[in-house]
C-alpha cells in the first residue's frame, strides 16, 4: 500500500507525469471511439437465443390450392427429418401455430387461407444439444430454399426463431409508400431485389398479393330477366354447386353442436378437366336452374365468361397506402446489411428518380424518391427492428443523458462545487473506454459476433454510478484527511488513493465476479462483459486519472474555517 | 476522552440496531418472507408487455378491394385517427371485406383502450354505407391470446376411430381442462366437425331433370325440428307428445325424394352419395410427426387436434401448466385404451420454471464466489457477514416486488443478477471500514460497539450519496418508452429498490453481524 501511495505521489508531484496520464487517458478514449466506424464493435439491440423450438412459415403465391401448399410443406419436413435433434413437428395448414411471441407481430393469428402452412418445431432440451438453434436454422435454410422453392415458383420459406427481446414483424422491413398502387408494386420488387442480393439478409418477401389469372362470370341481365330467373338466384346457385353451403341444421343429442347438412357438387363432377376458358364453358353448360315456369335454362345461355387479372388486396399504414418488403437477418446485426443496401438503392434508383435522404432523425435512413419525368413521389421507409432498435438506443441515450444530469446535481448539493462534480462525473464517463474494449476483446475471443447490445447501454449507464461511487469515496476520505489533519494536498490524495484503493478493489472484484455467469448468457453477455471491463477501466480511471484531476482543482484546497 | 458525536443517519441506524435483541428477529422475517415471495410469486418466462390493440373488420359482401378501400377503410381510419394513444393504424382491403388493425402506443391502458375504440366505432354506426355487414371489433389480448400449453392428440392405433370420435373425445377433455382454475380460454385446432354431406352428381342432376336448387330446397324443408306440444285430456291432465325429427341419421336424407320423373319417384341417394362424415369444405388441417423416445425414425401421426390453453393476467403459468398436465395424465389410460395418444407440444410454464430455477442458481453460485473471494482480503468472518447480508436484500427486494403485482420473469431476475454487483458494495464498504478502523492506533481503548458505530457513520455520508448516485442512473431507464422499454421495466423497477434496501441492511445488519461475528479483543483501558 505504501508503494501505491508513493507512486501517486510522484506521479502528482512532476507536471509532465501527470499530463501524460491525462494524455493516455485521453487517447486511450479517442481511440476506443474510433472502433464504431472502423466496425471493430458492432452494435445490435438484441442477439438471438438459443431455444427449444422454433417455427417455419411457408407462403405459396396468393390463389394457390392448399395442394400446392402441401406439396412444399412435404418438401421442407423431408429435409427435417433427416434432423436427429428434431423430437416432433406439427404441421397447420391454412392456419398459424397457436400464437406464439414470435407470431403476436407477424400476424398468424390472421391466417385463414389455402397459400398459407406453419410448422412448429421442438427440439431436444437446449442443455443436451450441441448446436444451438439460431445455427441450427442458419444450417438448414439454404438446403430448403434450394429443394422447395422450386416446388411451387413464386413460394417464400421464412425461418422463424423465438425472439429474445420483444417481437417485430421482421429484423428490416422496408415500407414502399405511395398512392400509385402499381408503380409501388413494381418498387417493392426492385427494393426487394437488392435486399435479395444484400449479404446478410435471407427470407425476402413482398407483404402484398400476387396478381393471378381469375375468370369473371358477367351476368346477362337481360337474358336473367326474360328466362324468368333471378340475379340472385344465379349467384346462389353458383356458390352452391362449386364452394357448397350448409343449408340445413340439425341438432343432436349426442354432439354438443348442431350437425349441418352441407350441399355441393360432388368432387369428381366440379372438378374442371384443366385451367381454361372451354372448361368452365362446357362444366356450366351441364348446371342447369329451373325458372318460375318450370323450365331448366343451363347456366351458360345466362352469363358470360371472361379471363381478368385478380385484384390485390390493399394496405394502408397510417392512411397512406403502403406495402412492406420484409427480410430477416442472418446472424449478423441489422445496421450493416442495412446501410449496404440502402447504399445500393440509392445509387439503383438515382436512374430514374432524385432521391434525398432524411435528416437526422430515428427515421434517419428514410428515402424519398420523386420520379424524374412525371414528378410522382415515394417513400422508402425503414421499420422493424431496426426502427425499435434505433428507438431503444435513443431512449436509453436519453436515460443516461438524464442519469448524467441528475448525478451531477446531487454531486454539486453535495459538495457545493461545480470542479469536484465535474471531476467525478468525466471519470465515471470514461469507464466507456472499458466496454468498447471489451466488447471488441469478447468479439475476439468467441466464435459468433458479439454485439454491442441495449444490454451493454444498460450496463454502461449502471457502470456510470459505480465509478462515480469509487471517485466519491475517493474525494471525501483526501477532503478529511485535508480539512481534519492537516495533511498537504498531495500527500492527502496520494494517502486517500492508497487507503480507498482496497474497498475499490474489492467492490471491483464483486462485480467482476457477479457478472462472470451474465457474460456467458447470450442476451445479457453484453451487460456482463460491458460491467466487467468497464470496471476494469473505473479501477484505474478512479485510482489514477481522478487523483491527477483532483490535484489540480482549487475545490481540493483546504477549506478556510469561518 | 470526549464521546463520538454520530454525524449521520448511518451512525444513528447502527447505534439503535446494534444491541436490539429485535434485530435477529426480523433478519429472520426478511429472509422468509422472501423464500415465500420466491415460491408464490407468479412466474412467467418473459415479462408482460401492455400491447394493446384491436382489429374492425368489416364486410361487404361482393365488394372489390378498391370499393372497400373507399367506402369503408379510408373514413375508417380517419376516425380512428381521433382515438388519442393510437400509434399506428394499418388497413387493409379484401375482396368482400376489409380490416383495420389499430396498434396503440406501447404501455397504453388496455381496457380503457379497448372501450375507446368500440366506442368509436359505436359512435359511427350511421355512417355505415349500404350492405354493410355489422362491424366486429376484437381486441387483442396477449394473455388470453398466447397460449401457455399445446398438447397434440393424435390416434395412436390405425383402427376405427375416426376424426369425427378423437374430435368428440378431446371436446369432453377440453371441458375438464376449462375448468381448472386460472385457465381463461382454451381452443382446439385442426378439429373436423361431424356434417352430412350430400355431394351431388351434376351428369345425373341433367339426366333426371333436376336443378340444384330443387335439391336444396327439399331438404331445407324437411330438416325442421320442432318442439314438444303439450294438450290437456279431458280429465285436466297434461299430456305431452313430440314430433319425431325428419332426419336422424344418414337413411332419413338418402331416401329423401327429390323430385317425380316419369312417375316414379327420384330419391337424394339416386343422384347424390349422401355421407356423416366431417366438414370436407374445411382445408384447415392439423399433422403431426412425432419420435418415440430414443427412437430415430419419425412416425406420422396423421390428423391431430391439438389443444391450447391460455391463463389469465397475473397468474402462475407454472401450476396452470401443472394443473392441466395432471388431469391430462389423470385420463391417459382412458385415452389411450380408446386409441387417443398425446404430446405436449408446448410448456411455457415448464420453460417459465426451468429459466427462473437456472437464474436463482446463478445467483447463488454468484454470492458464493463473491464471499469466498473476499476470505482472503477481509477474513472469513468479514467474508460472511457480507455473505448473509446479500440474501437479506434480495429477500426483501423480491417481497416487495410482490406487494406491488410483479412477476418473477428472465428481467426481473436479471434485474438481480445486475444489482448483486451493485449491493454487495455498501456492506463491503461498512465491513472494510469497520475492518480497517479494528487495526488503527487511534482505536486503542475503545469498545467494539464503539468501533462499529464510528466507523459506520465515517463512511455513511459518502456511502449515502454514491448509493443514491447509483439509483439515480437506474430510475430514468423507467421512461423509456416502446416494446423495450416495456421489456426491460423490471431493471428501473427493482434494481433502485435493491440498493436502497442495501443500504438499510448495510447500516442495520452488517454491523450487528460484524459485533456478533468477528472477533476483537477490547483492551481494557
Amino acid at each position: 500500500m505504501k508503494k501505491f501511495e508513493n507512486f501517486i505521489h510522484s506521479i502528482l508531484k512532476s507536471k509532465a507525469k501527470k499530463t501524460l496520464v491525462v494524455a493516455l487517458t485521453a487517447a486511450a478514449f479517442f481511440a476506443t471511439l474510433l472502433m464504431f466506424p472502423a466496425k471493430g464493435v458492432l452494435a445490435r439491440m438484441l442477439p438471438g437465443k438459443s431455444a427449444n423450438t422454433y417455427s417455419i412459415y411457408i407462403d405459396t403465391p396468393t390463389g394457390s390450392s392448399i395442394e400446392q401448399t402441401r406439396e412444399v410443406t412435404q418438401c421442407v419436413t423431408d429435409i427435417l427429418r433427416e434432423e436427429s435433434e428434431i423430437v416432433n413437428m406439427e404441421l397447420f395448414y391454412g392456419q398459424g401455430i397457436p400464437l406464439d411471441y414470435a407470431g403476436l407481430v407477424k400476424g398468424a393469428s390472421m391466417k385463414r387461407t389455402e397459400n398459407v402452412a406453419e410448422i412448429s418445431i421442438n427440439l431436444t432440451d437446449k442443455h443436451s444439444r450441441e448446436e444451438p438453434s439460431f445455427l441450427m436454422t442458419h444450417r438448414l435454410r439454404p438446403v430448403i430454399n434450394k429443394n422447395c422453392l422450386s416446388v411451387v415458383p413464386g413460394t417464400s420459406i421464412k425461418m422463424i426463431e423465438q425472439p429474445s427481446g420483444p417481437p417485430t414483424l421482421a429484423s428490416i422491413v422496408v415500407e414502399v409508400i405511395g398512392e400509385d398502387i402499381t408503380k409501388s408494386r413494381n418498387l417493392s420488387v426492385e427494393v426487394a431485389n437488392i435486399l435479395n442480393k444484400t449479404e446478410g439478409l435471407v427470407d425476402v418477401d413482398i407483404m402484398a398479393d400476387d396478381i393471378f389469372e381469375k375468370y369473371k362470370l358477367i351476368p346477362d341481365i337481360e337474358k336473367i330477366a326474360r328466362s324468368g330467373l333471378g340475379i340472385e338466384q344465379v349467384n346462389n346457385i353458383l356458390y352452391l354447386a362449386f364452394e357448397g353451403m350448409a343449408i340445413a341444421t340439425k341438432n343432436s343429442e349426442n354432439h354438443s353442436q348442431q350437425i349441418p347438412i352441407f350441399l355441393v357438387l360432388s368432387d369428381d363432377t366440379k372438378r374442371l378437366s384443366s385451367n381454361n376458358q372451354d372448361a368452365i364453358r362446357s362444366k356450366l353448360a351441364s348446371l342447369n336452374l329451373m325458372n318460375q315456369r318450370g323450365m331448366m335454362v343451363p347456366l351458360t345461355e345466362i352469363v358470360e365468361i371472361k379471363k381478368v387479372d385478380s385484384t390485390p388486396m390493399i394496405m394502408h399504414k397510417d392512411l397512406k397506402r403502403s406495402i412492406n418488403v420484409i427480410a430477416e437477418t442472418d446472424l449478423v446485426s441489422q445496421l450493416y446489411p442495412l446501410l449496404d443496401a440502402r447504399d445500393k438503392m440509392i445509387e439503383y434508383f438515382s436512374k430514374e428518380y432524385d432521391v434525398e435522404k432524411e435528416d437526422f432523425s430515428t427515421y434517419m435512413f428514410d428515402l424519398h424518391l420523386t420520379n424524374k419525368k412525371t414528378g410522382e413521389k415515394f417513400l422508402l421507409r425503414w421499420d422493424g427492428e431496426m426502427k425499435v432498435s434505433l428507438d431503444t438506443f435513443r431512449d436509453l441515450g436519453g436515460a443516461f443523458i438524464s442519469a448524467l444530469v441528475l448525478i451531477f446535481f446531487l454531486l454539486v448539493i453535495y459538495y457545493k462545487s461545480f470542479a469536484l462534480s465535474g471531476i467525478i462525473l468525466i471519470g465515471s464517463f470514461l469507464s466507456l473506454i472499458g466496454v468498447i474494449l471489451g466488447h471488441w476483446v469478447a468479439d475476439l475471443v468467441t466464435t459468433q459476433t458479439f454485439f454491442l447490445t441495449a444490454t451493454s447501454l444498460i450496463g454502461f449507464i449502471a457502470l456510470m454510478g459505480i465509478s462515480s461511487r469509487n471517485s466519491l469515496l475517493l474525494i471525501d476520505f483526501a477532503m478529511g484527511l485535508i480539512n481534519d489533519q492537516d495533511m498537504d494536498k498531495k500527500h492527502a490524495i496520494a494517502l486517500a488513493s492508497a487507503t480507498r484503493a482496497k474497498p475499490i478493489m474489492l467492490t471491483a472484484v464483486a462485480i467482476i465476479l457477479g457478472s462472470a455467469l451474465l457474460a456467458s448468457d447470450p442476451i445479457f453477455g453484453g451487460l456482463g462483459v460491458a460491467l466487467i471491463s468497464g470496471t476494469v477501466a473505473a479501477v484505474f480511471v478512479s485510482l489514477l486519472f481522478v487523483p491527477v484531476l483532483m490535484d489540480n482543482t482549487k475545490a481540493m484546497d483546504k477549506k478556510e474555517e469561518d | 476522552m470526549e464521546t463520538y458525536k454520530i454525524k449521520n443517519i448511518a451512525g444513528h441506524l447502527s447505534k439503535g440496531f446494534l444491541a436490539n435483541p429485535l434485530t435477529p428477529i426480523l433478519a429472520f422475517a426478511i429472509l422468509l418472507l422472501g423464500y415465500i415471495s420466491l415460491e408464490i410469486m407468479p412466474r412467467e418466462e418473459d415479462p408482460q408487455i401492455a400491447v394493446s390493440g384491436g382489429s374492425i373488420i368489416v364486410a361487404i359482401p361482393g365488394a372489390t378491394p378498391q370499393e372497400i378501400n373507399n367506402v369503408i377503410i379510408k373514413p375508417l381510419e380517419r376516425r380512428i385517427r381521433e382515438i388519442k394513444g393510437v400509434d399506428n393504424i394499418y388497413g387493409t382491403a379484401m375482396n368482400n371485406f376489409g380490416m383495420v388493425n389499430v396498434q396503440y402506443l406501447i404501455g397504453e391502458d388496455r381496457e380503457s383502450s379497448n372501450l375507446k375504440l368500440y366506442d368509436k366505432v359505436m359512435q359511427n354506426m350511421d355512417k355505415l354505407p349500404e350492405g354493410t355487414m355489422p362491424p366486429l371489433v376484437k381486441p387483442f389480448d396477449i394473455d388470453i391470446d398466447i397460449p401457455i400449453l399445446t398438447v397434440a392428440f393424435y390416434k395412436n392405433r390405425k383402427d376405427d376411430l375416426d376424426n369425427i370420435k378423437l374430435y368428440k373425445k378431446i371436446r369432453e377433455l377440453q371441458q375438464d381442462i376449462n375448468a381448472l382454475d386460472n385457465v381463461s380460454k382454451t381452443i382446439l385446432k385442426g378439429v373436423k366437425r361431424p356434417q352430412f354431406n350430400v355431394l351431388v352428381d351434376l351428369q345425373k342432376l341433367s339426366a333426371y331433370h333436376i336443378s340444384l336448387g330443387q335439391v336444396a330446397k327439399s331438404i331445407k324443408s324437411i330438416a325442421s325440428n320442432s318442439p314438444e306440444i303439450d294438450t290437456s285430456t279431458s280429465t285436466g291432465t297434461i299430456t305431452i307428445f313430440g314430433i319425431k325429427n325428419a332426419i336422424d341419421d344418414v337413411d332419413d336424407l338418402q331416401d329423401l325424394i327429390i323430385a317425380q320423373y316419369y312417375g316414379s319417384p327420384i330419391y337424394l341417394k339416386n343422384i347424390a352419395k349422401v355421407e356423416y362424415n366431417y366438414d370436407i369444405q374445411n382445408f384447415q388441417s392439423v399433422l403431426l410427426t412425432y419420435k418415440e423416445k430414443n427412437a430415430s425414425n419419425f412416425i406420422d401421426a396423421g390428423d391431430q387436434i391439438t389443444l391450447t390453453v391460455s391463463k389469465l393476467k397475473g397468474t402462475n403459468a407454472v401450476l396452470i401448466a401443472e394443473a392441466a398436465i395432471k388431469e391430462l395424465q389423470k385420463n391417459r389410460d382412458a385415452l389411450h385404451e380408446q386409441g387417443v395418444g398425446y404430446i405436449v407440444t408446448r410448456n411455457y410454464g415448464e420453460r417459465a420454471n426451468e429459466a427462473v430455477n437456472e437464474l436463482v442458481h446463478h445467483l447463488i453460485i454468484t454470492i458464493l464466489i463473491i464471499a469466498f473471494i473476499l476470505i482472503p482480503f477481509l477474513g472469513w468472518r468479514e467474508s460472511l457477514v457480507v455473505t448473509i447480508a446479500v440474501p437479506m436484500i434480495l429477500a426483501a427486494t423480491l417481497f416487495i416486488a410482490l406487494m406491488t403485482d410483479q412477476t418473477i420473469n428472465r428481467i426481473t431476475l436479471f434485474a438481480f443478477l445486475l444489482s448483486l454487483g451493485l449491493i454487495v458494495d455498501d456492506a463491503i464498504i461498512v465491513i472494510e471500514n469497520i475492518h480497517r478502523r479494528m487495526h488503527l492506533p487511534e482505536s486503542k481503548g475503545l469498545k467494539f460497539s464503539e468501533i462499529i458505530i464510528q466507523a459506520t457513520d465515517e463512511i455513511g455520508p459518502s456511502t449515502n450519496i454514491a448509493t443514491i448516485a447509483i439509483m439515480l442512473t437506474m430510475i430514468p431507464m423507467a421512461f423509456v418508452g416502446g416494446m423495450m422499454g416495456q421489456f426491460m421495466k423490471p431493471i428501473p423497477l427493482n434494481v433502485p429498490v435493491a440498493l436502497a434496501i442495501s443500504l438499510f441492511v448495510a447500516y442495520v445488519f452488517a454491523p450487528y453481524l460484524a459485533r456478533k461475528l468477528i472477533k476483537y479483543e477490547e483492551e481494557k483501558p
